[in-house]
């Protein structure tokens, strides 16, 4: 059974645009709303794509239901567990991440070992080429924490080397590849 | 884990063990079609130091083995060779042959992968790095170690770039099983991941034979000649 996909977004050109996009590439048809009136709706879709405006317009209905909501943003806010699409990724990448959201089975181990939003913070500086001491500044922690998280981050991806880091990123939208 | 020994038959050697066993065998010019011979017998045929030959197949199939007895001078050349094969077989067979179907993996995706590009310039990088330390072994580190003369580098040092080519290996291996997505051929991916992963075996094997017998070699060498 293919799954189902509705849009929650005030901003129709973007709606359309993802709708079009999800068309395509999985021959599916998302329905597209940009006002919740009826919550029991929601229910009967897999997958609400949904953008950080949209999100908290309408968190009392999202926020128990966060499990199904992908966020198309331009930064991740993949905290909570909450998907995360970057909204200035490249569309092949989109459409991967989408592919890996929408049509491969939920794993939640995946989000057991989702990075908090300050680990994406030391990731995206570590990546850049950024020293311990320079990210520290740059968040205003130390550098033991700064280090803690960077245990953390690799525990939580099992990626140990800088380089490795900064191809997850990539991969990741977090940093651009060109940056 | 049972011990290799001079007297273990080396047909039984190979069928007990992984196939990757064959390679480390094969760099001590011993080709497939062993027969029924003892180590020490086929050692002996071809002039091969059997306790040297022993300890780096117990070395390979046994993470904790540590080879006291070949702590030998002696035995400086046989291990130089032996690690001139290794690197040998890094440039001309297991690193062209991850390259070779990583290029396959992104020239046939199905769609634009981007992924899949991003993986392959990491595997470029990693390849770099073991093309210098190669580089360095057969210019710097080897002759320095045979002629008995001290190197720039620290074992130390060396051993840091050791460590960091394993995690960067680690980490492309991590990066297939757990974070890889796209739309790719699955047959290559796998090609891929298995190429990687005997990388991955050889280089740590590689590292714990530097560790264990040739930094420890190299040491006690210089520690002679200042004597």
């Amino acid at each position: 059974m293919k799954p189902s996909v509705i849009i929650v977004a005030c901003d129709m050109l973007l709606a359309t645009g993802l709708k079009r996009l999800i068309q395509d590439a999985f021959s599916l048809s998302p329905r597209i709303i940009d006002d919740i009136s009826k919550p029991m709706l929601l229910d009967d879709f897999d997958h609400i794509i949904t953008t950080p405006d949209d999100f908290v317009a309408n968190l009392s209905l999202l926020l128990p239901r966060k499990a199904q909501c992908i966020i198309f943003s331009y930064s991740p806010l993949g905290a909570d567990g909450i998907r995360f699409i970057p909204r200035t990724a490249p569309e092949s990448v989109i459409i991967n991440q989408l592919r890996d959201y929408i049509l491969t089975p939920k794993k939640p181990q995946a989000q057991k070992n989702a990075l908090s939003m300050r680990e994406i913070d030391v990731l995206r500086l570590v990546a850049s080429g950024l020293t311990n001491k320079e990210i520290a500044d740059a968040l205003c922690i130390s550098v033991n924490t700064v280090l803690t998280h960077r245990k953390n981050i690799s525990a939580k991806l099992g990626i140990k080397s800088v380089s490795g880091l900064s191809l997850y990123a990539m991969m990741n939208g977090i940093i651009h590849p060109y940056h | 884990m049972t011990l290799i020994t001079p007297e273990s038959k080396l047909s039984q050697v190979i069928l007990s063990n992984e196939p990757s066993i064959v390679t480390v065998i094969n760099r001590f010019g011993i080709s497939l079609g062993v027969g029924d011979a003892s180590i020490a017998e086929i050692c002996a045929q071809r002039n091969i130091d059997k306790d040297f030959f022993t300890a780096i197949l117990n070395t390979y199939t046994n993470e904790d083995y540590f080879p006291q007895r070949i702590l030998s001078s002696s035995n400086i050349h046989t291990l130089i060779n032996y690690l001139f094969s290794t690197n040998a077989y890094y440039e001309h067979f297991l690193l062209p042959n991850v390259e070779r179907h990583f290029n396959l993996l992104v020239s046939r995706a199905k769609e634009p992968n981007g992924n899949i590009a991003l993986m392959l310039q990491f595997f470029n990088e990693v390849q770099q790095e073991i093309a210098s330390r190669i580089h360095n072994d057969r210019t710097s580190l080897f002759p320095a170690i045979m002629a008995g003369n001290a190197h720039c580098a620290t074992p130390q040092q060396l051993m840091d770039i050791d460590a960091n080519i394993e995690d960067k290996i680690s980490d492309l291996v991590n990066m297939l099983v757990v974070h890889f997505s796209g739309d790719y051929d699955q047959n290559l991916g796998l090609a891929v991941y298995i190429t990687i992963h005997n990388l991955k075996k050889d280089i740590n094997n590689d590292n714990r034979i530097r560790k264990r017998i040739l930094y420890p070699l190299y040491l006690s060498n210089n520690r002679t000649t200042a004597e």
